[in-house]
């Protein structure tokens, strides 16, 4: 990718368990300040990668280095954003999106400051004294973005966070999405089943394949955002990851 | 209201079997207001909306579990009754009895509705479904030994089992994966199509009401009206990404409104 | 996804590393007794001499430790099962018709949290013999095998419901054939921690039962008498039955229930 630089350097990674090989001699880079895709087959390891890239599993072999240095929760800023709904049920919204910078022990202005930036930024703040239980799920989600986009992360780890939301809501807080990240600057990881999701946001997709799982191969995406779906150039690009992948072989 | 080309199945009018013209309130909160609409024979209706907007109550409604506050769904002038009528449902929840053999599981249906479990004929029509759903060899499994996307297949094996007039499905691949519920909508289709049945389908997803309707439903948010209807002459199977696909898809996006 | 460390399954494996646990907890008990000099706490093989003795030459009366612990296990059968054949339907009607079990509250929690130690005086003066020891223990097992059962049937998966009331099956069907399966898991848990409650209550209940056999009433005999060991050979052998029965309790769930989804972590 022109003119950026590198971020992260994974370099022949691999990841055993015990005799099962999941991630085997991956080798590539990620870019500061891009948005990545990480497409595979069921099972191919996905959720593995996600959590050596951050540090929560060990890594068995080859190294996963941020300038340099090997990703350390300490030292690094790294947010993620799950799956499952991960609201917090008794803190408010605006309670909920600070608890980064709380743990991080930014000070209180500043905290202010940043969470009002971030609540604007996702259309959030007439909400900020709602309780989980009182918004919608695509609310929900929308505080898992703001809460991962506000400690102003070095890398935010996505992992399917929209596979609940009915298709209209998911293009809607997609297209919110890609406004937060447009706007901060951040590198994102996200990773997904849906492959038109895939096509839809990120500047660059890596296709894994099935178990051990390597890089198959990086598909650029450089349309404008908001993306056209019936755009036959989307189109044509999303065909091309599908047979990539080709889960039903 | 809008309505996209009435046209006529099969070159023939179908026979209409559901009658729906009803509203439902929980108490003073307004569900679904003014909906009418018929199910006709052998159509695959798919009923698409936001989340939360009363697809799943009446998706209840229609299969008899709950009764409208006011109006009727009615067979042939008769409220909508299992006991009476032949209805299958497939839930969105995985649906699978835990203590049951994937066998007994899909002989209850059938053992509800008076058939003797022992009886060649029944082991047949058992056979058959398994075959259809493409679960032969699992008989004797648990359902905690399958996966999400095989309990499904169960679930939609138990509801053919019975040979019901009518089918409902209430998101059935919700729980699935992307990639996995594209290949459960093909198998849908495959099974329709090997068994044509009247199947009514809630689904969020446009993309799969597209893939598998002949005719689609679009409910608003709450409380629930009929937005528009639209009726789906795409050769099968379908193409995702071709042009008119697109174009259907595209316009009843706009159509659903998103919950904010 | 594997897990990166397997639990449980060290280089000795469960068996070894509680054989291992047992060992170091006598080793302890023997240097602490030995260091005390107390002659209130026994050495480790005085209380097994005790035990020996005991078994083959029976108690202060002569009577075989045994006898003893035959007595104390039938009272503890006795009362636990009348827990179940009470409970066990009670539990299950409450729980279908949560308004019957909604209107006699008033009545059953109160007595619920009576503890059953409470209840002595009253069994003294209203029952003889047997009956005494049966009554306590039973007051002990019911309420949780009761209330275990009826919280059961409460939470009834719905879908699980909803699947043959979809194809019109009747209520009694339903409950024959989903909610009766779907609650003996747990009816099952509770019947297990009755039993370990009316074993509990084994002690107060041969407090005042009146007969000189039973493993409560051994270890009151040598109370009076101060003879630490025999009362510890009582207190050890009321535990290690309590234990075993609730391992076989636990080894027949397993068997039985083995449709049952474990947690995955995936």
């Amino acid at each position: 990718m022109a003119g950026r630089k590198i971020k992260i350097e994974v370099r022949n990674l691999s990841k055993h368990f015990d005799d099962l090989i999941v991630l085997h001699q991956m080798d590539f880079d990620i870019y500061e300040g891009e948005f990545l895709c990480v497409v595979g087959p069921t099972g191919c390891g996905k959720t593995t990668f996600c959590n050596v890239v951050t540090g929560l599993l060990p890594i068995t072999e080859g190294s996963i280095t941020m300038g340099g240095e090997k990703i350390d929760f300490k030292k690094h800023n790294v947010s993620f954003v799950f799956q499952e709904p991960s609201c917090i049920p008794w803190r408010t919204i605006w309670d909920d999106v600070k608890i980064g910078l709380e743990i991080k022990k930014v000070p209180k202005n500043e905290i202010n400051e940043r969470v009002s930036a971030i609540l604007d930024l996702t259309g959030l703040t007439e909400f900020k004294d709602f309780y989980p239980s009182q918004i919608s799920a695509g609310m929900k989600q929308r505080v898992v973005i703001a809460r991962g986009f506000v400690t102003e992360p070095d890398l935010l780890l996505m992992d399917e966070p929209f596979g609940q939301l009915d298709s209209s809501t998911r293009f809607y807080i997609e297209n919110q999405l890609i406004k937060v990240w447009e706007k901060t600057k951040r590198t994102v990881i996200f990773v997904t089943h849906n492959l038109e999701e895939a096509v839809y946001l990120s500047e660059r997709i890596l296709v894994c394949t099935q178990k051990p799982t390597g890089i198959k191969e990086e598909v650029f995406v450089g349309l404008p955002h908001p993306r056209d779906i019936t755009d036959p150039e989307f189109v044509k690009i999303r065909n091309r990851v599908t047979d990539l992948v080709k889960w039903w072989e | 209201m809008e309505r996209g080309d009435r046209d006529f199945l099969g070159g023939s009018m179908e026979r209409e079997l559901i009658d729906v013209d009803m509203s439902m309130k929980f108490d003073n909160l307004s569900v679904l207001e003014d909906i009418k609409f018929k199910v006709h024979e052998n159509e695959f209706l798919v009923i698409v909306g936001p989340t939360g907007c009363g697809k799943t109550t009446l998706a209840r409604l229609l299969g008899g579990l709950s009764k409208p506050s006011s109006g009727h769904v009615t067979i042939a002038g008769e409220d909508v009754n299992p006991k009476i009528h032949n209805v299958s449902f497939v839930f969105q929840e995985p649906s699978c009895i835990p203590w049951l053999t994937l066998w007994d599981d899909i002989s209850m249906g059938l053992e509800i509705k008076g058939a003797d479990p022992q009886s060649a004929e029944t082991k047949t029509r058992i056979k058959e479904v398994i075959k259809l759903v493409g679960l032969d060899g699992f008989e004797e499994y648990f359902p905690k030994q399958i996966s999400g996307g095989m309990k499904q297949r169960v679930a939609i094996a138990r509801a053919y089992a019975t040979k019901p007039d009518f089918l409902l499905m209430d998101e059935p691949f919700g729980h699935l994966d992307a990639q996995t519920r594209y290949l459960m909508q093909i198998e849908i289709m495959r099974i329709w199509e090997r068994e044509k049945k009247t199947v009514a389908y809630i689904t969020n997803n446009i993309e799969e009401a597209v893939y598998l309707a002949t005719r689609i439903i679009v409910l608003s948010k709450l409380p629930a009206r009929i937005k528009a209807e639209h009726s789906i002459n795409l050769p099968r199977p379908r193409d995702l990404t071709g042009p008119d696909f697109l174009r259907i898809r595209a316009e009843i996006t706009a159509q659903c409104e998103v919950v904010k | 996804m594997a897990n990166d460390k397997n639990a449980g399954s060290g280089k000795l494996g469960t068996f070894g590393y509680n054989a291992l646990a047992l060992s170091i907890f006598i080793l302890l008990w023997a240097v602490v007794s030995w260091i005390s000099e107390s002659l209130f706490l026994p050495t480790p093989w005085t209380v097994l001499k005790s035990f020996l003795d005991l078994c083959t030459y029976g108690d202060v009366e002569g009577i075989n430790l045994g006898m003893h612990i035959f007595k104390s296990t039938l009272r503890i059968f006795a009362g636990f099962v009348a827990a179940c054949i009470l409970g066990i339907p009670l539990g299950i009607l409450m729980g279908l018709y949560p308004r019957v079990y909604d209107s006699t509250k008033s009545v059953i929690e109160p007595i619920r949290f009576i503890p059953p130690v409470a209840w002595i005086p009253l069994v003294i003066v209203l029952l003889v013999g047997f009956s005494r020891y049966a009554f306590i223990i039973w007051l002990g097992a019911f309420f949780p095998i009761f209330i275990g059962t009826l919280l059961s049937v409460r939470s009834v998966n719905p879908t699980h419901i909803d699947v043959p009331r979809s194809f019109g099956a009747k209520r009694l069907y339903i409950i024959k054939k989903i909610v009766i399966p779907s609650t003996l898991p747990d009816i099952f848990t509770g019947m297990r921690v009755g039993m370990g409650i009316g074993w509990d209550c084994i002690m107060a209940a041969e407090m005042i039962g009146g007969e000189n056999e039973g493993l409560g009433v051994m270890i009151l005999k040598y109370a009076e008498l101060i003879r630490i060991e025999d009362i510890m050979v009582g207190m050890i052998v009321i535990g290690a039955i309590g234990f075993l029965i609730n391992e076989v309790f636990i080894f027949v769930e397993r068997r039985v229930f083995k449709w049952k989804e474990a947690i995955v972590i995936s």
